[in-house]
């Protein structure tokens, strides 16, 4: 009996065509769900940022004045807690895919500690400012500042929330190396999130 | 160099230029060359936290865009709007009115 051999010009190749380069095609981060609530962030801050500007083109005099009004010390320690706070749960992710939990565990606990510095930062900022007579009657910068930097808080606490639930997520043991596209997704939202105060900290006391 | 010691001096770096950029506020200086320097640290630290936090490179083109588009386009905002004030006031007032 005689077994019939295809030529080896018609045999299919054994190695399946390569996969895209993924500069090319990438990967969505976290999840689709999340992407969308971030562009949404964003587009909300786009609106903000744009009535910021055109209110500092007509009143240059209160946005020259108005960063020496504010407490810069406050300002640029905003900046550093959020960055380290970015920056563990950066280092979480990485643990997580080293397959060293705890290590994930205990980056997510030092983030949480940094991101409620932001809070604790602003009870003492505002302290400060109604001492000084900045509440919402004191010019249009001042309201310009509570307007964006108060929406920037209300999206801060939001990421704490998901900050303590993906750390409780953790403890279940519920992400693994392979699967952990909830701690990533909330990743993401703290970086936009972060990335956020990193252009409006300039705007308010630096540039005014 | 391995990716923990990249994320280490991604935010070595960011510090940094947080508070070396926060020297610029505390200066007698105002005008064009100081948002042109502000607009720079600005977009120096968010291509950092993108590029290495975010992992962007990695990320889906559309996605990769839209947040670049962020990353570029407020520091250039800041540019032009200081170097372009009155002509957005007056625009700006034209609409409102």
């Amino acid at each position: 009996m005689s077994i019939a051999v295809p030529a080896p010009s018609t045999i299919a190749p054994a190695v399946p065509p390569a996969a895209p380069a993924p500069a090319a095609t990438g990967r969505i981060p976290g999840s689709k769900a999340m992407w969308v609530g971030i562009f949404c962030e964003l587009t909300e801050f786009a609106l903000l940022f744009a009535v910021f500007f055109v209110a500092r083109a007509h009143h240059p005099e209160a946005f020259s004045a108005g960063p020496s009004r504010l407490s810069l010390l406050a300002g640029t320690g905003y900046t550093l807690m959020l960055l380290t706070s970015g920056w563990c749960v950066a280092r979480a992710v990485h643990a997580m895919r080293s397959g060293k939990r705890s290590h994930c565990m205990r980056w997510l606990v030092g983030a949480l500690v940094f991101g409620l510095g932001y809070p604790a930062i602003k009870v003492f900022e505002l302290q400060r400012n109604f001492a000084h007579g900045l509440d919402g009657s004191a010019g249009v910068f001042i309201v310009s500042y509570y307007y964006l930097t108060f929406t920037h808080l209300v999206h801060v606490f939001w990421g704490l929330l998901g900050m303590l639930w993906v750390m409780a997520r953790t403890g279940l043991g519920a992400y693994t190396p392979e699967d952990h596209g909830g701690l990533e997704a909330f990743a993401c939202y703290w970086h936009v999130t972060d990335m956020l105060w990193l252009m409006i900290f300039p705007l308010f006391y630096l540039l005014g | 160099m391995n990716a923990e010691r990249k994320l280490d001096l991604a935010w070595v770096a960011l510090v940094l230029l947080s508070i070396g950029g926060a020297r610029l506020g505390s200066g007698d200086d105002d005008g064009f060359a100081i948002a042109v320097l502000v607009a720079l640290v600005m977009a120096v630290k968010l291509l950092i936290v993108s590029r290495y936090f975010l992992e962007l490179h990695e990320a889906h083109p559309r996605i990769r865009k839209a947040v670049y588009l962020f990353c570029y386009g407020m520091p250039i905002l800041v540019i032009l709007t200081t170097g372009f004030r009155e002509p957005l006031a007056r625009l700006t007032g034209a609409a409102l009115i």
